[in-house]
């Protein structure tokens, strides 16, 4: 990087803000080194930094907490890291109207306790939360197993402020709960990686604390039995808050059925309950009563610690993960899908673990590298099988995690059709010279 | 306005009739007549042809055509919409999808309706009604207004307080872009893959492209539900009860409020069992499960009563809640009781600012020698003031329209948006800057190339425009053709 930069950057931010050299090591993703990190303190000065990085046609990246920094592939070439830890105020909290507005640094869990101590919450639970930032957390479209109920970022983002590649500070959406006006602008950003922009400022919709809330786990002898009892939860009157299939090996790395499990064959059902206590204590009864004929057995609750275990739990049941690999099928297909997916990987060897937001059709993946470490190759093979399974019954599938060599052998991102055309044109509209995230992201955006 | 010479025209209504079929392309100005308006009819504009075409093929056919032509078209569904946002406000082509409104599919176990643009909003929850399900976003024209239209819009209703406007409900849509080609964006699976497309088209009001199939969820019907009128005596006192009823932790299904021109109103018309004499009343919605709903809705009753309501009580029957949904839901048509016409305002502040901003929407109106009835989702803090005017007396819609623009400024002021549920459309394109910048429009201009890069696809919405053919103003009365023929009759 030319030292000219350098000093201009170092002029925005102040020196201190702005690291080379060793320093850097944090930000190094699949062993590649940005060539400066940078942390502006304001609104002004992120679009100061992008400003001189377009200038200089060097890439962006932005970076919350890092927690999602190797999901995707990584920048095509060196560039900026542009970090924004530093604009982690809690800018407007009004109760009365249920809305907060939050710079994009702050920490989920600072801003949940902020919240929290005024009786309220933002519905949404990514894992990582003490280091996730609402940013990162918008930008990657980070949910935990309460989505069932309360959705994901799209169904509370209301208004977002973003620096876009040329620098300019943009609005869309607004303040208010419910806002037609102009195009919507908060569901673009969602998601898109920062390559369309960087978030620096967001306001959500909040919810009152519930009263109560309660996990209560379910174990099966055979995962199907558990697909077949979700599909009953869902079709009666129950109101979940969480509904979390997972396989033996998942539920050993959320430690949420002690070893009791073994290696069979079944399977763990987590349901999650809020509200008023006798609506909590009905619901868990009702829950007896309707997985019963199913094989569901051993009903307890769970300590609340269990929540933020959920949803790594594939990941976790590994001390070394080859590969993750997230999907989306339809509700219905879940249990058949990690049925057949474990199926594929065990003719080839692999052992796997397979975690799901069951009600709401997202599974989660593990493929473990021991006994012995394999080949990118045969990884990839399992990985590029599963995606044609979920991809014939009308699903996608997303490598959430691998080593570069395995990326290399299968895309990341799925392949999202003719869609995608819309999508390099709305990047080339955004961010025509191509300096944010360039490459990390679908489509090749 | 017509953009055509009469042969040019003969020659497109016949291949556009080779594409549809000759009954369903219209090209006569008596017939085009019908469609020069949407439910707000202080704008008109004519078309060049309305076609009414059964499958996406047949939009695609149509608006490749009118590429090539050069021809602006836009989508039209029933057209109950509230901001001239579907007027061929450049001319050419009115695509009407009312003869695809067919429910495609139902998949129970995953909770998904496939469906067809025209489908009836209504309609839907009626088709899966019987096996315990509906569909959640309600605007108050349900009865008439089409899912493609709500898609347009990204409509509410008054259950979008806990259950999300329609955004909240779509999940794909199949769409024909501008340039004719049709495709997928979302799909049935809960999460898609790339930027959240479907997400970005509803609510694009028509301009990114016509969906032809769409994807929404439907939603198991609550185990029991719980209704409530409050009746104040200030309308202050009903807003500080919104406020008290959030600030205790509870969300209704729907929280709405009517006021005493809106309940008199009503009251004359349909007898709903409002007290005619109130200032104020709130009608709250609870649903849920059967237990626990008691303890919320003392709960309810309580802070109701701590705002000062003097009579809280609860529907004891589905018919006696019947009743007081009616007296909401019809409360647009009681106004005809009381005034020849009115224009309906839609805007969204935040909850708390309520009653600064009800003061100042009476005294807007009053200062412009005008009436307003408010009925609205005070829930979502989403005013709908009502301006009561006479269209025959000189001068009075244009005091409706600038006292309209002073509401919207208001909205704008307190941090709110100048629309939150009818769009933007035509009515309100010059008031964007109001909660815009130039660099937030700009932004939305270059979203907008990229699905819609010749602009051919609903022209003049959205963006303060410089030039537009849209008649604007009150309508002199001209006799329609089939009454000139003794064929109909005017009341």
């Amino acid at each position: 990087m030319p030292d000219a930069l350098l000093e201009k950057l170092r002029d925005a931010v102040g020196p201190a803000n702005v690291l080379t050299g060793i320093e850097l090591s944090p930000y190094v993703v699949e062993g590649r080194t940005p060539e400066a990190a940078v942390f502006p303190a304001s609104v002004e000065e992120v679009a100061a930094v992008i400003g001189l990085a377009a200038e200089a046609g060097r890439p962006v990246t932005s970076w919350g907490g890092g927690t999602a920094a190797s999901v995707g592939m990584p920048a095509a070439r060196a560039g900026l890291v542009l970090g924004l830890r530093r604009l982690a105020r809690l800018l407007e909290h009004e109760p009365g109207d249920l809305t907060a507005t939050v710079e994009a640094g702050m920490t989920v869990e600072a801003f949940q306790a902020a919240l929290r101590s005024r009786g309220q919450w933002l519905s949404l639970d990514p894992a990582d939360a003490d280091r996730a930032t609402v940013g990162g957390v918008l930008a990657t479209n980070a949910y935990g197993p309460r989505r069932h109920l309360y959705g994901t970022a799209r169904d509370l983002l209301i208004g977002v402020t973003v620096v876009t590649a040329d620098g300019s500070v943009v609005k869309g959406g607004g303040k208010v709960v419910k806002n037609v006006a102009g195009y919507d602008l908060p569901k673009l950003f969602i998601g898109s990686y920062g390559t369309l922009g960087v978030i620096v400022e967001a306001t959500v919709k909040l919810r009152p604390l519930p009263d109560q809330e309660e996990l209560v786990c379910v174990r099966f002898d055979r995962l199907k039995d558990a697909g077949a009892a979700v599909r009953a939860i869902v079709a009666s009157d129950l109101i979940p808050n969480a509904i979390e299939l997972l396989d033996a090996a998942a539920a050993s790395g959320a430690e949420v059925a002690g070893g009791a499990l073994g290696a069979t064959s079944g399977g763990v059902l987590v349901v999650g309950f809020d509200g008023v206590r006798e609506q909590v204590d009905w619901q868990r009864a009702e829950l007896t009563r309707l997985t019963g004929p199913f094989g569901g057995r051993d009903l307890r609750p769970l300590e609340a610690t269990a929540w933020p275990r959920l949803a790594p739990a594939a990941r976790a049941a590994f001390p070394v993960t080859a590969a993750a690999m997230a999907f989306a099928v339809l509700p219905s297909q879940v249990a058949e899908t990690m049925e057949q997916g474990a199926g594929m990987a065990r003719a080839r060897g692999l052992h796997t673990a397979w975690a799901a937001h069951a009600g709401v059709g997202v599974i989660r993946a593990a493929l473990a590298s021991d006994p012995a470490p394999r080949e990118p190759a045969a990884i990839a093979a399992v990985l590029a099988e599963w995606r044609e399974m979920v991809r014939g019954g009308g699903g996608h599938a997303t490598l959430e995690w691998a080593p570069l060599a395995v990326k290399s052998q299968i895309p990341v991102w799925d392949d999202p059709g003719a869609a995608g055309r819309i999508m390099e044109r709305i990047k080339a509209q955004l961010d025509p010279t191509n300096i944010l995230n360039p490459g990390r992201f679908v489509a090749g955006i | 306005m017509a953009t055509l010479n009469d042969s040019r025209k003969r020659e497109l209504r016949r291949e556009l009739a080779a594409i549809v079929g000759p009954t369903a392309v219209l090209s006569d100005p008596d017939e085009l007549m019908v469609y020069e308006s949407d439910g707000l009819t202080l704008f008109r504009a004519l078309a060049d042809f309305v076609v009414f075409p059964t499958s996406a093929q047949h939009v695609s056919a149509i608006v490749k055509l009118a590429n090539r032509e050069n021809l602006p078209f836009v989508a039209r569904g029933a057209g109950t919409g509230l901001s001239g946002g579907c007027l061929p406000a450049q001319g050419g082509i009115v695509i009407s999808l009312m003869r695809m409104n067919r429910v495609l599919e139902v998949d129970y176990d995953n909770q998904i309706a496939v469906v067809e643009p025209g489908l009836v909003n209504l309609h839907l929850s009626w088709k899966v009604g019987p096996r315990g399900y509906y569909y959640a976003p309600d605007p108050s024209s349900q009865q008439a207004c089409t899912i493609g239209g709500n898609i347009a819009n990204n409509s509410g209703g008054p259950h979008t307080l806990k259950y999300g406007v329609t955004t909240n409900h779509v999940l794909g849509l199949e769409v024909v872009m501008p340039d004719g080609e049709i495709v997928w964006l979302g799909g049935k699976t809960r999460e898609a893959c790339g930027y959240d497309l479907a997400g970005v088209f509803v609510g694009s009001e028509g301009t990114f492209g016509i969906a032809t199939r769409i994807v929404v969820r439907i939603l198991k019907k609550p185990q029991a539900v719980k209704t409530v009128l409050a009746v104040f005596d200030a309308i202050d006192q009903a807003s500080a009860a919104v406020s008290a009823i959030i600030a205790r932790g509870l969300v209704p299904a729907a929280m709405e409020m009517i006021d005493r021109l809106t309940i008199q109103a009503v009251e004359d018309a349909f007898n709903c069992g409002y007290p005619r004499d109130a200032d104020a009343a709130l009608l709250i919605e609870l649903d849920g499960l059967a237990v626990g709903m008691d303890v919320q809705a003392e709960h309810i009753v309580a802070a109701c009563r701590e705002a000062g309501a003097r009579e809280v009580r609860t529907a004891r029957t589905e018919a006696e809640r019947q009743l007081l949904w009616k007296g909401r839901k019809s409360a647009f048509g009681a106004y005809g009781r009381v005034s020849p016409a009115y224009m309906v305002m839609d805007g969204v502040i935040p909850r708390t600012k309520l009653p600064y901003v009800l003061r100042r929407v009476n005294e807007i109106v009053a200062a412009a020698g005008l009436r307003v009835g408010n009925v609205f989702h005070a829930g979502d803090g989403n005013l709908h003031p009502n301006i009561l005017y006479d269209p025959r007396k000189p001068g009075e819609e244009t005091r409706v329209v600038a006292a309209g623009a002073e509401i919207m400024k208001v909205c704008a002021q307190v941090g709110g948006s100048i629309s939150g549920e009818h769009g933007i459309g035509l009515e309100k394109a010059d008031f964007m800057p109001f909660i815009f910048s130039a660099a937030d429009l700009a932004l939305m201009h270059r979203l907008k190339s990229a699905f819609n890069p010749t602009g051919l696809c609903n022209p003049g919405k959205i963006f303060p425009t410089k030039k537009s053919c849209v008649e604007v103003g009150p309508v002199a009365y001209r006799p329609h053709a089939i009454e000139e023929k003794g064929l109909a009759q005017r009341f």
